[in-house]
């Protein structure tokens, strides 16, 4: 019972935290379910990650399903999936009838959300650092991360992710 | 009203009853066959819901889509909630979430059951950590088109490093960065008011 509780907390946190797209939740895994509670360790976590990208839907839902299944069974499964998305549910059933329609013009919001993102960058980039040194372990991964970023940086976002990943993937193969 | 904007008003109008099977099913098969993360599924969902079923214009969608950035989740699920209310009320947004989520619940659990026992094969293993570093580089391209588009005037930049402290240094939960930075922002960055 204790295990369920903890992860419906745990994965509202991720839920209330991710901000920005599914890069934003990465951080906010590790710290929740590797750091602090020690569901995962680093290298599962990576494994997930990546299947949640080669797998339909978003990172924050994949991860969800994955640990709340390792955690406990299909019970699990769906409760950490359900918590993932409630706190936007629910912000969006609060906010969405009194205010949703007329929030974009409104300036205390524009000012938040300006505010906001500058904070998320703050956490992706950390979370470069953090990840990057649990699953980067010498030189030849070092230059895969960096494969990676360039193919991403001068594709301009032509080169889908997968492909990305895909082809790290193969070098992987090939190299380890 | 000239009959050209009559003709269009009428062919993106929305039908008196659409009905939640249909929602469901058409959400369900974006979930299904989009790859790659949550905002892949954006333009996949606006090719089914804009131009295959008509039931919202451009102008409404991208205006849902922005609704759902603005909230904290998966922007997929915030706007599927919000297209499947428009739609069809309460039932539509139920109908909508559950056909974004179930693909990917589903497909998880059929990768733990059957293709996890194949991790530990030691090329299988290799290939999913060239995967795995890879998110690394994804996560630094992430963090360089934030800073891009976030971080243009200094006291963005006090922000940025505020919470770079906060959440690096002090090692509290990291979503105590993102507030503090928030309220920061609120408050000392330079906003152009309308």
């Amino acid at each position: 019972m204790k295990i369920l509780a903890d992860l419906v907390v745990s994965f509202m946190l991720v839920g209330i935290g991710a901000y920005g797209g599914g890069m934003a939740t990465i951080p906010l895994i590790q710290y929740e379910i590797v750091t602090k509670r020690h569901w995962l360790n680093i290298k599962e976590m990576g494994e997930i990650l990546a299947i949640a990208q080669m797998t339909p839907g978003p990172i924050a839902i994949n991860s969800a399903t994955f640990t709340g299944y390792k955690m406990g069974g299909i019970i699990g499964s769906t409760l950490a999936t359900i918590a993932v998305i409630l706190p936007s549910l629910l912000l969006l059933t609060f906010f969405g009838s009194l205010v949703l329609d007329r929030f974009e013009n409104n300036p205390y919001y524009s000012r938040l959300s300006c505010s906001i993102q500058v904070g998320v960058t703050s956490l992706i980039t950390y979370a470069v650092y953090s990840y990057g040194c649990a699953v980067i372990k010498g030189w030849f991964d070092f230059t895969i991360a960096l494969v990676a970023f360039l193919l991403l940086v001068f594709s301009e976002k032509k080169l889908h992710p997968i492909l990305v990943i895909l082809i790290c993937g193969v070098l992987g193969l090939i190299f380890y | 009203m000239d009959t050209k904007q009559a003709e269009i008003k009428k062919e993106y109008r929305v039908p008196e009853k659409i009905s939640v099977l249909s929602i469901f099913w058409t959400f369900f098969r974006v979930g299904l066959f989009t790859l790659g993360g949550g905002l892949a599924m954006l333009p996949v969902m606006r090719h089914e819901i804009v131009h295959k079923q008509k039931w919202l214009d451009d102008c409404d969608f991208y205006s849902f889509v922005s609704l759902a950035t603005a909230i904290p989740g998966a922007i997929a699920v915030n706007t599927a909630y919000l297209l499947g209310r428009r739609l069809a009320g309460k039932q539509g947004l139920a109908a909508a979430v559950l056909g974004t989520i179930l693909p990917s619940f589903t497909v998880i659990l059929l990768v733990v059951w059957f293709l996890s026992p194949f991790f530990k094969y030691p090329k299988v293993a290799a290939f999913l950590r060239g995967c795995a570093i890879a998110v690394a580089g994804q996560l630094a391209f992430a963090g360089l088109s934030f800073g891009k588009r976030s971080l243009g005037k200094w006291q963005q930049v006090v922000g940025f490093i505020l919470g770079l402290t906060i959440i690096g240094v002090l090692k509290i939960h990291p979503i105590w960065g993102i507030i503090a930075v928030s309220i920061f922002g609120f408050y000392f960055f330079p906003h152009q008011e309308s």
